[in-house]
């Protein structure tokens, strides 16, 4: 009698839990649903705008055909921002891992004073300093034709400051394996290459999906360094100018189809890459 | 408590102070103990451990040199010369033709780079003086020097840290700690939209900038900081612990034992994360909008005569964007706080539950204290970050509406980032942007090494080993 | 010892700062600014030597020429312009059409047939914002709106008109669009279109009457449809406060400076004005904005000649146009909607070489010709500012263009305003719209916002 009582109002319990769930996901998923109805409404032959219905009165696919006419550079401002997240992608993993071993697993003189420096420096508002970047970038001749290795440049050369998720995950892999393997005469490099990364796949595949991401949304600073040269704008940069400037009107519908087309990529990543992110965001955030 | 920071700092300064005589005693110590070679390095450096035969060492402490007085002469010195008035020549017409005179702007920049590598060649200097002491007294005492071989190896072994670090540390120094520099000069001169290089000088003009913030006249911006201020910190205080703590509620109901399906829920959640924030939220803001959809469907459905403003009334727009912001911000909490569960241990819950304690109290005594013990750094990442959230609030409401009760062209959502922004891109003015800047810089790196110093996990580094 | 020692240091330092003064004395030769070709050196010359300026000009002009001279064939003009790349910004959809037009004059002109054009899509926005950046990467030859002319000015953006064009285009071009690419009493641009003002768009259908603004709401609220009205813009905002006789304009000096702000917006005149921005902004069909394919359910947008085909698409066989129209004040007396007649203009970036300043000046003057106006219009419909083209008979019989037309009857030529300016307006705007300022606000506080924004208008004279 009190089991079946128990029972019920577990069941209950969950049906109220799957109520709550399914609503959640209706709002969650209501903008990108609009997105993809938005981005199969014609622009030719319905309108291209600002519409007060979600769904399109017929289905067309004249806004991928447009990105993909020439027209415009879309292909190339997704290879830039492909190329760009890529690299970044590579490298900043590189630099995060390198910076967080050594934080993480050896002492050296003026090393807290380092890890608190680079805590301070993030917090320092990023905008009041672009215009500073782009004269450097200028100075290697890295901005508008060049913007794309400049891109790539800037996010890397700062990446160190990301150090923190990685090191707490470092700190999590035991000591005493390094120093059995130092006992054994392995040099610091060898337990680097050799032990510490491939036991840490997880947080790998983090760093270089955060970073991998990132490059996507980055529009401030890229346009401010490939202004006037469209073909080196990442994809950010371009459409942006679809839905934010006058010159283009009735570009709404376009700019939703080209929004798809990013997010294809980096969600199908995100959802393989999922079991990893959640292990690499629990372990560094954890230990920060 | 303010007095015993004052001691603390007072023997800290002794110390500092005492460590650099101690300093300068041994380099004393080294010239007139050393040897010819080694006087001569304190000239052309790395030179003693070159004639030692630590060909690795001398040659790099060489090669560091030429560069210096290569970059000096070559590049640092035309504009480090001029730092003191930032130029004087102004630029001027041959004719038609237009040709440009001083650059106060590239002036400033490599003048502070300049000045860094002065710095940077002192400290060298005092490594390679350090370098001739070591070896001098290693022979002295006998000892064989290592090998260059050694010497190279030892940067894969004893010295990796430098290896590992080098990079990095030069990357940040150029494109983070060089442009923050560079910034709070800016807050010295008077570089605005009038005074714009390369057609146009500015210079230096003391505290005149500070003096415009604090003042509280008509024209001083800081009633208006303020108040701009007291909307990042609600926001970021708002935006972190609702999201922190909804974000934990949606981990618990999906992790829920007889919840099928908890990767498919998951999935649907991260699409927030996963798709860029410049597609999604432009989409959210339309519907938002006074003639978007949601507004234009009440309307239909006869559920309000006149549109909601959700953009255009300040108080609905703050509330609208934490509201939209806990649609961002919930799945990266879900997905942490999934992990974490998993870490406590099944056994805590199981007694609790034989001593009859209800699901909130087992979640207010187990869950809650472990969740808030173990992200505490993460809580603090997402609170700084919050202070600094650009993203939203430029593609949610850009900052509006406006008030004429606002100073500076700051909106009712601005952030004090996002303040910065219009100040710097959309009105030049980045003389009061940079004072800003530091006044965010001070509020911010105070807070945050205050708490970073009270956690935990920071406290008792080793301690997780 | 320590003494020694100091000698060291001191010799160190000695050396140090011969060596750096040798090698500044030098790069100092080398350049002023960060680039340093060899015209860079001449320049610096030039610098040192400024009080026989130009005696060196003419040398260095002379030994440059000669070396060019040297290597190339001796053009059959007097000048051989060399080789160069124009960089050319315009809004997006007459890119294709400027690239034409670029061919069609080296053909017309061979002697510049060593230069070629890269055309780019930026638009005015964003051009001007690009240029103060960094005006060195930014265009050689951009478009923008005239808004902008002052901050370009002071940022050393512009070039001003050469002597010969200037004439020229005071002659050609209507007397506004001159005043627009003046800037105190030298003309910085050269004037591409005379279509930078509002109309009312609406759709036949719903709106069967669009002589006055409580006509048109009510007509709008009855059916359901939106009214579109940006208010919150500096822009369009002017068309109630000018329409009820209040004033706001600012002198400017040759720089970009601004010396005086003329302004009246706090007084009876202005408080009309802005009681009815508060009335429409309270009735129910008012939206706040100006972009057709951004609107929804749309029937009647204030809006520019830019937005025509849009707005044609929107509305269909409904499509209509007309002046803006008239409004019963709070004091009982109706008063015609007023706002700016602006322009769009074309400006040319200073040159450090004499030769590709003659190019972009002869570009431009050709790009901002008559016949390149009215082919302009042709092709994209951009409403000319040259008068014959504006006498044409095409542009005569364009209906969104001839709606403007007898709007800028009463409009004011656009001047100068400063950024903030604008910002001011859309807090304004923005305050009426969120209810701060409330429809029933008394006198008291309609006179309080009118003085606040005139004194903050004031403060931005230097």
């Amino acid at each position: 009698m009190i089991k079946t009582g128990y029972k019920t109002k577990r069941t209950i319990g969950n049906i109220v839990s799957y109520i709550f769930l399914v609503l959640i996901s209706i709002i969650w998923l209501f903008p990108f649903v609009g997105i993809v109805l938005q981005s199969f409404r014609s622009y030719a032959t319905e309108s291209g705008g600002m519409e007060s219905y979600v769904i399109p009165h017929q289905f067309s696919l004249d806004n991928y055909k447009f990105l993909f006419s020439g027209e415009t550079n879309y292909l190339r401002w997704y290879s830039n921002t492909v190329i760009i997240a890529f690299f970044v992608a590579v490298l900043q993993t590189i630099v995060v891992l390198c910076v967080s071993y050594a934080l993480s697993r050896m002492r050296f003189k003026g090393r807290t004073l380092l890890m608190k420096s680079w805590l301070v420096l993030g917090l320092f508002p990023g905008f009041l300093t672009m215009i500073c970047l782009y004269f450097l970038l200028k100075m290697f001749g890295l901005t508008q034709a060049g913007a794309i290795p400049g891109l790539i440049l800037v996010s890397v050369a700062s990446s160190g400051m990301g150090y923190y998720v990685c090191k707490g995950y470092f700190d999590t892999i035991p000591k005493a394996l390094d120093e059995a393997a130092r006992i054994d005469g392995a040099s610091r490099s060898r337990i680097f290459f050799t032990m510490t990364i491939p036991m840490s796949k997880p947080i790998i595949i983090y760093t270089a999906l955060v970073a991998f991401m990132a490059p996507w949304n980055d529009y401030i600073f890229a346009s401010y360094v490939a202004f006037g040269h469209d073909k080196s704008y990442n994809v950010a940069v371009a459409m942006f100018r679809w839905v934010k400037t006058n010159d283009y009107q009735g570009y709404f519908t376009r700019f939703c189809a080209g929004g798809v087309l990013i997010a294809i990529p980096v969600v199908l990543l995100f959802m393989f890459l999922q079991k990893y992110y959640v292990e690499g965001v629990t372990g560094g955030a954890v230990k920060g | 408590m303010a007095h015993g920071s004052k001691i603390k700092k007072k023997q800290n300064l002794a110390t500092v102070l005492s460590a650099l005589g101690n300093d300068l005693k041994k380099i004393g110590l080294t010239f007139k103990e050393g040897d010819i070679k080694t006087k001569l390095s304190f000239i052309i450096f790395g030179l003693g451990p070159l004639l030692r035969g630590q060909i690795l060492i001398g040659l790099t402490f060489m090669v560091l040199e030429a560069l210096f007085f290569w970059y000096m002469t070559g590049f640092g010195w035309m504009y480090l010369s001029k730092i003191t008035t930032l130029g004087t020549v102004a630029t001027h017409k041959v004719k038609r033709k237009t040709v440009y005179g001083d650059n106060s702007f590239l002036i400033l920049l490599f003048g502070v780079l300049s000045v860094f590598a002065i710095i940077l060649l002192i400290l060298i200097w005092r490594l390679n003086v350090e370098e001739n002491r070591k070896e001098e007294l290693a022979l002295k005492a006998g000892k064989k020097l290592p090998t260059n071989a050694e010497a190279f190896g030892s940067l894969f072994d004893k010295h990796f840290d430098k290896t590992l670090l080098f990079l990095p540390v030069t990357g940040i120094f150029l494109f983070t700690l060089l442009p923050i520099v560079f910034m709070i000069f800016i807050a010295f001169t008077n570089y605005d939209y009038n005074h714009q290089a390369p057609a146009n000088l500015f210079t230096w003009v003391g505290l005149a900038n500070f003096k415009e913030l604090v003042s509280f006249g008509s024209e001083g911006l800081g009633p208006t900081f303020f108040k701009v201020l007291a909307w990042t910190l609600v926001w970021a205080f708002l935006a972190t612990f609702i999201d922190y703590f909804l974000g934990l509620a949606v981990a618990i109901l999906i992790n829920k034992k007889g919840i099928k399906f908890k990767k498919l829920w998951r999935t649907i959640l991260v699409m927030t994360i996963a798709v860029p924030q410049f597609v999604s939220l432009l989409y959210v803001m339309k519907m938002f909008a006074n003639d978007g959809i949601i507004n234009g469907f009440l309307k239909r459905a006869g559920l309000i005569q006149n549109a909601i403003p959700f953009w255009s009334n300040p108080m609905l727009a703050r509330i609208t964007i934490i509201v939209v912001n806990i649609w961002i911000g919930i799945p990266y909490m879900m997905l942490i706080a999934t992990g974490l569960l998993m870490n406590i241990p099944e056994d805590l819950y199981e007694s609790a539950r034989i001593d009859g304690a209800s699901p909130w109290q087992m979640f207010k005594s187990i869950t809650l204290p472990y969740m808030l013990f173990v992200t505490g750094p993460f809580l603090l990442t997402q609170f700084t970050g919050n202070l600094n959230n650009f993203g939203v609030i430029y593609l949610l409401s850009g900052g509006g509406p406006g008030t004429m009760s606002y100073a500076g062209n700051a909106g009712t959502t601005d952030l004090l980032v996002t303040w910065l922004y219009k100040m710097t891109v959309t009105d030049s003015n980045y003389k009061m942007a940079a004072v800003i800047g530091i006044m965010v810089f001070i509020v911010t790196a105070t807070f945050a090494l205050g708490v970073y110093g009270l956690l935990p996990s920071v406290k008792d580094e080793e301690g997780f080993q | 010892m320590k003494k020694k020692l100091v000698s060291v240091l001191m010799a160190t330092a000695v050396t140090t700062s011969l060596l750096a003064g040798c090698g500044g004395g030098a790069a100092q030769q080398a350049a002023d600014t960060a680039e340093s070709t060899a015209e860079e050196a001449k320049d610096a010359v030039e610098d040192t030597a400024e009080a026989v300026e130009d005696a060196a000009e003419d040398t260095a002009e002379a030994t440059e020429d000669a070396v060019e001279d040297a290597t190339e064939d001796v053009a059959a003009d007097d000048t051989d312009y060399g080789t160069g790349e124009i960089k050319i910004w315009v809004a997006d959809n007459v890119v294709d059409f400027t690239k034409e037009q670029f061919d069609k004059f080296i053909e017309a002109n061979p002697q510049f047939a060593g230069y070629t054009a890269t055309v780019e899509a930026t638009g005015e926005g964003d051009a001007a914002g690009n240029m103060i950046t960094d005006v060195q990467a930014g265009a050689d030859i951009y478009g923008f709106a005239q808004d902008q002319i002052a901050r370009l000015v002071s940022a050393g953006a512009l070039e001003e008109v050469e002597e010969s064009n200037a004439e020229d285009i005071r002659k050609t071009n209507d007397a506004g669009a001159v005043t627009a690419a003046t800037v105190g009493d030298t003309l910085y641009a050269y004037p591409l279109t005379a279509d930078n003002g509002y109309f009312l768009y609406y759709d036949k259908s719903v709106v069967t009457d669009p002589s006055t603004l409580e006509g048109i709401s009510e007509q709008c609220d009855a059916a359901g449809k939106n009214f579109y009205f940006e208010v919150n813009n500096g822009w369009y905002q002017t068309a109630f406060f000018f329409g009820t006789g209040a004033e706001l304009t600012y002198d400017t000096d040759n720089d970009g400076n601004f010396t005086k702000c003329n302004t009246s917006y706090a007084s009876p005149e202005g408080e009309v004005a802005l009681r009815e921005i508060i009335e429409l902004a309270n009735t129910k069909s008012f939206q706040n904005g100006s972009s057709v394919s951004a609107a929804t359910d749309c029937a009647a947008i204030v809006d520019g000649t830019w937005d025509a085909d849009a707005a044609k698409e929107m509305f269909g066989d409904n499509y209509a146009c007309a002046k803006l129209p008239t409004f019963t004040g709070s004091d009982g007396k109706s008063y015609q909607l007023s706002g700016f007649g602006g322009y769009k203009l074309l400006g040319v970036k200073p040159q450090e070489d004499e030769n590709k300043l003659a190019v972009c000046d002869a570009l431009a003057a050709y790009l901002s010709s008559e016949e390149v106006q009215l082919a302009r219009f042709n092709a994209v419909g951009w409403g000319p500012a040259n008068l014959n083209a504006q006498n044409s008979d095409e542009v005569k019989a364009d209906e969104a263009l001839s709606a403007l037309g007898e709007q800028l009857k009463f409009a004011i030529p656009q001047g100068q305003y400063p950024g903030d300016y604008w910002s001011l307006a859309t807090s304004l705007g923005d305050s009426v719209i969120s209810g701060e300022i409330k429809a029933d606000a008394s006198d008291d506080d309609i006179k309080k916002a009118l003085d606040d924004f005139q004194a903050t208008c004031e403060s931005y004279v230097q």
